[in-house]
């Protein structure tokens, strides 16, 4: 798959997501009728108040989850067509992800989490673009030490890598930078920025943090499980200001 | 926070980790019954024994019987003159005398097949007109009288099928004779004793078919009604020949308990040995379980404390929760041991020994034991883990990292000194010996236990370089899963060594008896192999010994040049009991090699006697030296010493001719074996059929040649082996589930690390093998260290033990082999359910996970 032909149609795209916890009083409407597609080569943001249902919006469309209803679709793939393993193998290959915290397997050095996905699909991966991905995450020779020997922003550098050393269609974060400070998070920010404008990554971003917010292309206001709003273009300023209008 | 308040916090963290509550409630449960279990078996044995020996000889005021030269059951007893019963008669106030004898009688049924018994003995026994002083009681047709008739034990019987009117034969010393059952018995309300037959006669029938003369073993007298037992005692004595003795009824009962309970108590002491063992593995699983659990909780002990718990609030709470836990447990394990009991009597009676109905008698002294064990090695494994968390900072309630150093502690100084010690003292045990059997089982016991801790201490030092070896393979062959299952046992080497330590002492104690039994063996072979230059080993199927005329049989062969039987008869030689071999002078240089040292195999004639070099040196005897022996009759003789010999392994420590044997002891001779060398010339095949053939009459006798003679020796001790492992198999299987609980603690504890390897793509299938494999690291590194220290142990033991019993060290590499295949399965069978639980994480919830 080059580049060229992911950026044209949607990596990823959601219709009509309904995702309901509980029944009668306790119902909790989490996805209240959700429809939104994502460009391929675009960095999306998502924002929102606290429990609007970004990280169920990202967990459905991750294939870590299931909806209530509607349909969650990666490139061509219709994701409620697939059996369990045939999600694994797609999150092994299309979807990279990235937590807040806790993203790499203690045991394993930096470069081994790199190609965490492809060794447990026993394959080698592309050579060339993965030392490509390990020079731009720039860790020269700290690449064999553990997690627990990096730094908290190496770590989360460490993390977006392996989501890239698969050329996924796509790549989710949940609040990527959210446990960082701001120096440590503009650099990772910055890592995902290039990562779509000289790689052609997809990238979906949940995020709380305007400045943040103001890396991607785009914008999609989550409130109440529905989207309520979306932003091109966006700057730190106008995010701001957005959002003072919904009372966040 | 006051005493109710821990008591509260420890009920409610018992209900929380119900799981692990459960897990280590089974490793208590699991030691305390097979300790019940051992105890209520050999208590309740006995007491049904003793019932049924006082039913038995309930009718039995007097017995007169020939004195014993080594006190009660030492030995049998010479018989005694039937005219005797008259005289007893005659004395005023007895009621009945009645003549008993007992020998071997061996049935054949209808159909021509001899009834063996898989060592039991094969008793054939007279009984008497007055059914009270027998015992017998008759359950089915009549009591036999004459010549034709027989009467059978019940559990035979059934076992057998042999019924009322059945045309059977018995085998005694005397020859093979034709009867018909006519009746069914049972001995009190047994209706067998321990797997043994037997045959009933009345007693004139009974003199005959065991070729007994004028002779009775023994004469039970009754009372007459309202006569006083020590009066009649007391006139009975007055007309007794010398060496005759007239006892109570109620000696005989207690004497015959005696012996029973000096069997069962050795059984009972064996099987404690093993509930021991187990007991000790599951100490360390929940010595481990707990230091885990502590680990998992750090952050909420912490947090006690932050808000204002005292460290020794923190340890009282845990050492409650043991305690409350161990209570429980231990009620639950006492119950569980009378099941054990129960189930162990009814594996016996399904494997035919027949055990008369048995109580259960569970006496106090059981309960004390079973609440020192259960609730004495709960708070000792679970003292270490509750002190260090009480070390545990309450900073580590927002920065756990800084409490993991408090439950940290340096164990390779401490793991050192207890494996040196350990050892130490196991040696001096074996060694030295400091007041004898006491000091043995004290030091080499202590020892042993001493460096099994050491070592499993020592062995975190090494677990992470040691998995990481044999986890190479693994990885090498699964990649990632492979990888991944290698790194995890290599991550918490504390761990790893715990959990894998309580495999490492089942598979020490199997690798020590491996090699302490290959050498065995070994040495066992070497010396038969040098020493019996025979080439036939007739033995028999139920360890009574042969009738001389199997031997007289043989001898009359003209395929055999030499025939020998083997006997024996135990005599005081300078005060001490020893046993005495009885061979034919004539045959024995060709059949045996003793190593003679000294003097010659033709001078052993009447009253000379060949010794051992061991007790010649001891005594100062060379040839022509006067020894005394005294017989179990009273007969003392004057053996002068004709050859000295090296070799003891077939012969014992001395070795008389049987002529003198015969004029020492009238009792009816028995041959322990015979054997028998072909003539010159003779080719094997054909001696071979003609022994087998001349051996056709005698049933009860087995035919081996040299060859498969030494094959069933070396067997018997394979077997022994395989006794001592299913002993362990207890031990092996709860350090089974030790790894089992460990690995599912783990798995908890890396929820969100599995869950982010299956959010990344890992199949539920790589996610299995990784925990599996896991274990099996885990499960071989003990294996590996078992098999290295109880190779060890088995050294020591093998090098300790007398060189006329081993020799040389042996090894047995094909039981390694099995240990470590085994320990493949351990793994693979302790992984089951923690890979599944680890598979079947829900991936969301495991990424939500803190
Ligand atoms: N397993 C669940 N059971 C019931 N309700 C749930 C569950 N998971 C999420 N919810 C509810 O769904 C709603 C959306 O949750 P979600 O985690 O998607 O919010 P969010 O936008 O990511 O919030 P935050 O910014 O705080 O992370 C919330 O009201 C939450 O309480
Ligand atoms: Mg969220």
């Amino acid at each position: 798959m080059t580049p060229g032909i992911q950026s044209q149609g949607h990596a990823a795209s959601v219709t009509n997501a309904y995702k309901i916890y509980g029944d009668g009083e306790s119902e909790v409407r989490a996805l209240d009728g959700v429809t939104v597609a994502f460009e391929s080569g675009r960095f999306t943001a998502i924002m929102g108040p606290s429990g609007s249902g970004k990280s169920t919006l990202l967990h459905c469309l991750a294939g870590l989850d299931t909806l209530s209803e509607g349909s969650v679709h990666i490139g061509e793939v219709d994701l409620s067509t697939l059996n369990d393993r045939e999600l694994t193998e797609l999150r092994r290959t299309q979807v990279g992800f990235v937590f807040q915290t806790f993203n790499l397997i203690p045991t394993l050095n930096a470069y081994e989490n790199i190609v965490l996905p492809q060794m447990l699909g026993g394959e080698r991966g592309d050579q060339a673009w993965i030392d490509e991905v390990i020079a731009a995450v720039g860790l020269g020779d700290r690449l064999t030490h553990r997690p627990s020997e990096l730094s908290g922003g190496q770590q989360q550098r460490v993390a977006v890598a392996r989501a890239m050393a698969s050329r996924p269609q796509i790549i989710f974060g949940d609040e990527p930078t959210g446990n960082l400070d701001s120096r440590t998070g503009t650099e990772i920010l910055k890592f995902m920025r290039a990562a779509v404008d000289e790689h052609h990554q997809t990238i979906v971003m949940v995020t709380h943090d305007p400045v943040a917010a103001s890396y991607a292309d785009r914008i999609i206001f989550l409130g109440d499980g529905k989207v309520v709003d979306e932003m091109l273009d966006p700057t730190a300023e106008r995010v701001l200001d957005h959002m003072k209008g919904f009372g966040e | 926070m006051s005493i109710r308040s821990t008591a509260l916090m420890a009920r409610k963290s018992l209900r929380a980790r119900l799981g692990r509550t459960i897990a280590i409630g089974f490793a208590i449960v699991a030691g305390v019954s097979f300790v019940v279990g051992s105890f209520v078996l050999a208590d309740s044995l006995k007491a049904t024994f003793d019932n049924l020996f006082a039913e038995v000889n309930a009718g039995v005021d007097l017995e007169v019987r020939a004195v014993n030269e080594f006190g009660t059951n030492a030995s049998r007893r010479d018989p005694l003159p039937d005219t005797l019963v008259d005289e007893i008669q005659a004395v005023p106030g007895v009621g009945m005398a009645a003549p008993f004898l007992q020998r071997t009688a061996q049935f054949v049924t209808a159909d021509g097949e001899l009834v063996t018994t898989q060592g039991a003995p094969t008793f054939g026994v007279s009984y008497s007109t007055d059914t009270e002083l027998s015992g017998l009681v008759l359950r089915d047709g009549r009591f036999p009288e004459g010549l034709s008739e027989v009467g059978i034990d019940k559990a035979t019987s059934d076992r057998e099928r042999i019924r009322l009117g059945d045309a059977v034969e018995v085998i005694t010393d005397a020859g093979r004779f034709p009867f018909e059952i006519v009746g069914i018995v049972s001995l009190g309300n047994a209706d067998g004793f321990g797997g043994a037959t037997l045959a009933v006669f009345d007693f004139a029938t009974a003199q005959v078919v065991f070729d007994a003369g004028n002779l009775a073993d023994v004469i039970s007298i009754s009372v007459s009604d309202g006569a006083d037992i020590a009066t009649v005692q007391a006139g009975i004595t007055e007309i007794l020949p010398p060496r005759t003795e007239v006892i109570t009824g109620d000696q005989v009962v207690q004497e015959a308990g005696a012996g029973i309970s000096s069997v069962i108590s050795a059984f009972g002491t064996g099987l404690l040995i093993f509930a021991f063992i187990t007991s000790f593995v599951s100490a360390f699983i929940i010595n481990n379980v707990f230091a885990i659990t502590i680990g998992q909780r750090l952050r909420e002990l912490a947090l006690m404390r932050a808000v204002g718990a005292s460290a020794r609030q923190v340890s009282r709470m845990i050492i409650l929760e043991a305690f409350v836990m161990s209570v429980i447990a231990t009620l639950i394990g006492i119950l569980g041991g009378i099941g054990v009991a129960r189930l162990m009597i009814a594996f016996f009676n399904a494997a035919g020994l027949g055990f008369p109905p048995t109580g259960t008698t569970l006496l106090l002294r059981t309960i004390l034991v079973a609440v020192a064990v259960g609730v004495g090695i709960t708070l000792a494994s679970v003292s270490v883990p509750a002190i260090r968390a009480a070390r545990i900072p309450p900073v580590a309630a927002m920065r756990p990292e800084l409490g993991f150093d408090a439950l940290n502690t340096r164990r390779l100084l401490g793991g050192v000194i207890a494996t040196s010690a350990g050892a130490l003292s196991f040696l001096i045990g074996l060694f030295v010996r400091p007041g004898g059997n006491t000091g043995l089982i004290l030091f080499a016991g202590g020892g042993g236990l001493l460096l099994f801790l050491g070592t499993a201490s020592v062995s975190s030092t090494i677990a992470r370089p040691v998995t990481a070896f044999l986890g190479w393979p693994v990885a090498k062959l699964l990649r990632t899963p492979g990888i991944l299952a290698r790194q995890n046992a290599g991550r918490s080497p504390r761990r790893t060594s715990a959990s894998a330590s309580a495999l490492m002492i089942g598979v020490a104690l199997v690798s020590a008896a491996a090699v302490f039994a290959a050498s065995l063996r070994d040495t066992f072979v070497r010396v038969l192999d040098r020493s019996v230059t025979a080439d036939y080993v007739i033995t028999d199927s139920s360890f009574q010994g042969l009738t001389p005329d199997v031997a007289t049989t043989l001898r009359a062969l003209p395929e055999l040049s030499a025939v020998s039987p083997i006997r024996g008869a135990p005599a005081l030689i300078d005060g001490e009991r020893t046993a005495l071999g009885a061979a034919d002078p004539a045959a024995l240089g060709e059949l045996l090699d003793l190593d003679l040292q000294r003097g010659g195999y033709e001078d052993l004639g009447f009253n000379a006697v060949l010794v051992h070099q061991d007790p010649a040196a001891n005594l100062n005897l060379d040839l022509g030296s006067v020894v005394v022996a005294t017989f179990q009759n009273g007969v003392s003789v004057d053996l002068t010493v004709v050859g000295v010999y090296a070799d003891a392994a077939v012969a014992g420590n001395w070795l008389i001719s049987l002529e003198t044997l015969e004029a020492i002891s009238p009792l009816p001779p028995r041959d322990f074996f015979v054997v028998a060398k072909l003539a010159p010339g003779v080719e094997a095949a054909f001696g071979d059929s003609a022994v087998r053939s001349a051996m056709e009459p005698f049933p009860q006798a087995i035919v081996q040649t040299n060859a498969e003679f030494r094959e069933e020796q070396e067997a018997q001790i394979n077997q022994l082996l395989l006794v001592i492992t299913a002993l362990l198999l207890f031990a092996i299987l709860i350090a089974i589930l030790g790894i089992s609980i460990t690995l599912a603690l783990a798995v908890f504890e890396r929820t969100r690390e599995i869950g982010l390897l299956r959010a990344v793509g890992m199949t539920k299938r790589q996610t299995r093998r990784t925990v599996r494999w896991e274990a099996v690291i885990v499960s071989v590194f003990g294996a590996v260290i078992g098999v290295v220290l109880g190779s060890l142990i088995g050294v020591a033991l093998a090098i300790a033990v007398p060189d006329s019993v081993i020799d040389a060290v042996s090894f047995s590499p094909s039981t390694t082999v099995v240990i470590l295949i085994g320990a493949i399965c351990a793994g693979l069978l302790a992984a089951l359910y923690p890979s599944y639980k680890a598979s079947r994480m829900n991936v969301l919830e495991a990424i939500a996970t803190e």
